[in-house]
């Protein structure tokens, strides 16, 4: 590993300023659980890091915005938001989605922000954003933009964010009434593992029919993506074995999953198929409440 | 003073005491003498050793898997910054005429020489007191190759049309038996190694049915926490230290000495605890190169793996095994041909003894008229493979025990049964023709059959999720013929000191051995202090692995214990006036029978007339053996004793997953007596969950030699989560007649079977043969799917 030089701002407009967007040796740094994987591995070689830990205040708060609407700083760790009241009531699906993300010691200084901007497919937090409807801030010298969550992930290990940009934070919207949501893990290795494949589910009823669908699957593909045939599938229907069956199938197909040490496409494409099923299974039974 | 040995008998009773006394210090689950201090993070480890002025190395690796050097460039790592040398197997000839070592075979360069073997074999080394600095010289070293053929798996490298990893055999001297393969060329076959007993063709023909299947395993690793790290300093006036995390300093002072052409008196090596090491530490491995670094540098040298290196070092045998059975229609198995096939990469590390001295076991614990047994220790062009808790064992159950199973299905007899009719017992010939004694594998199958309730229906579900229950058993030969010294030291003050070549590297040996000096001195275990391998000051101990430390340097210690009490009884004796029969060690006091009492202490003063001075008692043990016949691998003395591993296994799989929850794991195994029951169950239950990570996703991942999953974060190994709910050991005690206070070894037992009673499981639940491991969810699901005639595809 060569020198490199570690700064750490105080304040949003220093960390922007730090900001090299011609130079890929320059990179924002927060729990540095995944960076420094890359570095030991000499897959990134930093000339400079901007460490993000001095960036406090909301920066690192979970927000009630009212009426279940949330905003998350970037720099609350996975482990905050866990152990959130704000989210445990406004999106208990995170909640139970953390408690199985990696482990405790990662959990402790993994960021959201790290989570989102690391662009890896295999995260649980994306797909499960991308159905709440969520968005993202980021800041840059050029002021701030707002990033849906559907348009974040734009690659594999690439995202929309900008060389000069940085998450601020994390919006999920107030849910309206009736929201069910769920979000299965799989995994091919030890418990702890890396999801094989990740889907996350979330429908609306209106009556006995489902009036909106979200399905958003991540690991298997190499971005988290949502499932228009799957979603259409569902919609106009109501929710019960048999159309979540069609959902499935309909997942199943539309996606192109990846072969990797984790199990070959095809095995994921069954596991997409299974998983979506399952997760809007549990969802009907159990993902319900006064919010998802 | 002549160390009392115990070349055949066991070692003399101290029960030459006046009364029968009873155990005190033995068989009390004496809690880690160094818990508290590992638990603070006061222990030493070789990894957190700083010398001063050290440099570190960091190593340049083979890129590919095979191929001729052309060139190697060094002047770009030469130029970084605070570089102070980079060498090449030319700089290690200055110094090492014939610079190859290894255990088995002298087949393996301190670095590559001519020609790499392997993706990932040390090229060059870069030394800088930064060892950043020194990584990034390291990477911009830069070799020329031109390729060669290379060869991956073990059945095809042994065709004589595979490319050939080695020109020529080169056997190590140190075992005698394999110094015919000397001068063998043009073959990956690295030993042969065969077992014959009746006449298999004459059984087949006998047999009312036959069995033939191919099991296979691939390679995993040993998973260290503490990475594999060597420091060498040169010592005035001529010497050299070198200090390391290794389980066999013995071995790395007689390889170092021999390498160099020194006497051994001039090495010296020490270590201390070791953060695991399961096989990975054992021999030499970086030994070689620190040693040499700091002899042309004239100052100490570093050299620690990453975790992502020891992927490149040393393995876990892959294996082929073939194996054939006849069963009459009662279960009665008359004959069995094995025939495996040992991937132990591209050096031969101890490989080729595992090939043999497992392998003479793949008949299983079965007594049984028909054997034929062969193994081949084969080069390929992965990274070497040596030694890793249970030394082949594993691989060889895995496939007599899942045949097992399959056999009793065709036969409708239940599997418990149709092992209770074939299972060796005392006083049987073992395929080798030693006659067995000193374990009984009935009482493991009763244990375990109580433990899993096998008398009872069970509950197979319904619907997508299946379950299912399954046993195995596995035997072991303790590794012959080794040897073991211990010395112990009573001190002026009248405290104990055990000084001995075990390596503790989270076995607990510290601790069980304390106990067996203490209960010989009538003293408490943890008044003893044990002192750790140093080439220096402990006598030499063949190596810690094979489960061999608590039988051999047990007795050992006895032997030196009972030594030293000896001469305490003496002084006493002559203070007292009396005979020692009539003396015994009590309490840290040599006692009489009518009374008198002397501590430690005063019989030092006794002794020496002043509170100086030291008793020091000696112990050696070398257990009797004879080498097997090499056409026939009979022997009458094949092994000091066997270990005797079983698993029970409840499972419950997802038929849409096909992903496996271990629901239940018993392991049982005859012990001997335990020495420290709390830590036998903890070795139980420590190898058993190593072994559930082999059994259901570890693997290491290939592609053209590289490894694919060279990390922990791809890599992975079981976390508490993966424990099944229920675990727990089953501790058989059968004391052995010749074990200290009847103890045998316990390291490696529970490794032996729960890969096949977990896939026997499987079987039971839903009827799929799964030959090869790991039971991935996606090649179980496979396999249920093809059994379903609806078969998963492959994605274009």
């Amino acid at each position: 590993m060569k020198s490199f030089e570690l700064v750490e701002p105080a304040t949003v407009d220093e960390v922007v300023a730090q900001l090299d967007p011609e130079n890929p040796g320059v990179r924002l740094i927060a729990g540095a659980t995944a960076l420094l994987l890359m570095m030991k591995a000499r897959l990134f070689q930093p000339e400079r890091l901007i460490s993000l830990r001095r960036l406090t205040g909301a920066m690192r708060a979970v927000r009630d915005e009212g009426r279940g609407g949330v905003r998350i700083g970037a720099m609350t760790t996975l482990s905050e938001l866990e152990r959130s009241p704000v989210i445990a009531t406004a999106a208990p699906v995170m909640r139970r989605a953390l408690r199985t993300l990696s482990n405790v010691r990662i959990r402790n200084v993994a960021t959201l922000g790290g989570h989102l901007a690391h662009g890896d497919p295999h995260m649980d937090l994306p797909p499960i954003l991308m159905t709440l409807g969520a968005r993202v801030r980021v800041l840059s010298a050029r002021g701030e933009r707002w990033i849906d969550m559907n348009d974040f992930a734009v690659g594999y290990y690439q995202t929309a964010l900008g060389p000069d940009e940085l998450i601020a934070d994390v919006e999920i919207p107030v849910q309206p009434p009736g929201v069910r949501a769920w979000y299965a893990k799989f995994t091919a290795l030890s418990a702890d593992d890396w999801p094989a494949v990740g889907v996350a589910v979330w429908y609306r009823s209106d009556g006995d029919r489902i009036a909106d669908a979200r399905i958003a699957v991540s690991a298997a593909t190499d971005r988290p993506m949502r499932i228009a045939g799957a979603e259409r599938a569902l919609v106009g229907n109501p929710a019960g074995p048999a159309i979540f069956a069609m959902a499935a199938d309909a997942a199943a197909a539309d996606v192109e999953p990846l072969t990797d040490i984790r199990g070959t496409a095809a095995y994921k494409r069954e596991m997409v198929r299974v998983h979506v099923r399952r997760a809007l299974d549990h969802a009907m039974r159990q993902g319900s409440g006064p919010n998802p | 003073m002549t160390p009392p040995t115990a070349p055949v008998a066991p070692p003399p009773e101290t029960s030459d005491s006046p009364t029968v006394r009873t155990l005190r210090e033995v068989g009390r689950s004496v809690p880690r003498l160094e818990g508290t201090a590992k638990v603070d993070g006061s222990v030493e480890y070789i990894y957190n050793l700083r010398l001063p002025g050290m440099l570190h190395g960091k190593i340049h690796r083979s890129s590919i898997a095979h191929g001729r050097i052309v060139r190697i460039d060094t002047s770009a790592a030469l130029a970084v910054e605070g570089v102070h040398a980079v060498f090449t197997a030319g700089d290690v000839a200055t110094l090492v005429a014939n610079p190859y070592y290894g255990p088995a075979f002298h087949d393996q360069p301190i670095l590559a020489i001519d020609k790499v073997r392997h993706v990932g074999e040390p090229v060059a080394v870069a030394l800088a007191t930064d060892p950043h600095v020194a990584e990034e010289a390291a990477n911009l070293i830069e070799v020329e190759y031109e390729p060669l053929a290379a060869v991956f798996d073990e059945v095809a490298a042994a065709r004589p049309d595979a490319p050939v990893v080695h020109d020529v055999l080169k056997p190590a001297g140190t075992f005698t038996d394999l110094k015919y393969l000397g001068g063998r060329s043009g073959t990956n076959v690295a030993l042969d190694a065969r077992v014959r007993r009746g006449d298999v063709a004459r059984g087949f023909a006998e047999a009312d049915q036959v069995f033939e299947h191919t099991f296979r395993t691939g390679k995993v690793i040993h998973a260290t926490f503490e990475p594999i790290v060597s420091l060498a300093e040169v010592t005035a006036p001529n010497g050299l230290t070198i200090h390391t995390a290794s389980q066999s300093p013995s071995f790395v002072r007689t390889e170092i000495s021999r390498l160099l052409g020194w006497p051994e008196n001039r090495v010296r090596v020490r270590t201390a605890f070791l953060g695991g090491g399961f096989g990975a530490k054992l021999y030499i491995k970086l030994e070689a190169l620190v040693a040499v670094c700091a002899l042309l540098v004239r100052k100490p040298v570093r050299i620690a793996l990453t975790m992502d290196e020891q992927f490149y070092t040393i393995t876990k045998h892959g294996a082929t095994v073939r194996i054939k059975t006849g069963v009459k229609n009662d279960g009665r198995i008359i004959a069995r041909e094995v025939e495996t096939y040992w991937n132990g990469g591209a050096y031969a590390d101890i490989g080729p003894r595992v090939s043999q001295k497992s392998g003479f076991t793949s008949a299983g614990p079965y007594d049984i008229e028909h054997v034929a047994l062969d193994n081949y220790a084969v080069y390929t062009n992965e990274p070497p493979a040596g030694a890793l808790r249970g030394f082949g064992i594993s691989q060889l159950v895995w496939a007599y025990e899942r045949q097992m199973d399959i056999i009793a299905h065709a036969l409708t007899i239940d599997p418990l049964e149709l092992r209770r009719r074939n299972v060796l017992r005392a006083g049987r010939p073992h395929a080798t023709g030693t006659i067995i004694g000193g374990m009984e594998i009935d009482a493991v199958l009763d244990s375990l059959a109580e433990r899993m309730e096998w008398h009872r229906p069970f509950d197979r579900g319904t619907g997508t999720i299946r379950r299912g229950r399954g046993l195995a058993i596995g035997l072991k030969a303790a590794i012959s013929p080794t040897t073991s010294t211990a010395i112990v030291h009573v001190y002026g003050d009248g405290s104990c000191a055990v000084h001995c070549g075990t390596v503790d590297m989270g076995q607990a040996s510290d601790t069980a051995l304390a106990q067996i000096a203490a209960e010989v001195l009538g003293i408490a275990t943890e008044s003893v202090r044990v002192v750790h391998p140093d080439t220096d000051l402990t006598p030499y101990d063949m190596a810690t692995l094979g489960s061999r430390s608590t039988y051999h340097m047990g007795n050992a210690i006895r032997l030196a214990a009972d030594d030293a009490r000896t001469q305490l009884l003496r002084i006493a004796g002559t203070a007292f006036g009396t005979e020692i029969v009539e003396l015994d060690c009590r309490d840290g006091a040599i006692v009489s029978r009518a009374g008198a009492r002397m501590t430690f202490r005063e019989a030092m003063l006794a002794r020496f007339a002043m509170q100086a001075g030291t008793v020091v008692g000696v112990g050696a043990f070398t257990p009797s053996y004879q080498k097997p016949d090499p056409q026939t691998g009979q022997s009458p003395d094949i092994t000091p004793f066997w270990m005797i591993g079983g698993a029970g296994a409840e499972i419950s799989v997802d038929c849409e997953t096909g992903r496996i929850e271990v629901t239940k794991l018993v392991n049982a195994a005859d012990v001997g007596a335990a020495i420290n029951p709390a830590s036998v169950e903890r070795q139980l239950t420590g190898a058993a969950v190593m072994q559930l990570g082999f059994t259901l996703f570890e693997a290491m991942n290939f592609s053209d030699g590289q490894v694919l999953n060279a990390s922990l974060a791809d890599y992975k190994i079981p976390g508490l989560l993966d424990l099944p709910r229920d675990l727990t050991a089953a501790v058989v005690e059968v004391p052995h007649e010749h074990g200290p206070f009847g103890a045998k070894g316990v390291g490696e037992t529970g490794v032996f079977s729960p890969s096949p009673a977990i896939a026997n499981a499987l079987y039971d639940a839903v009827g799929v043969i799964v030959t090869d491991l790991p039971l991935t969810p996606e090649r179980v699901l496979r396999a249920i799917r093809a059994m379903e005639n609806r078969p998963l595809g492959t994605d274009a």
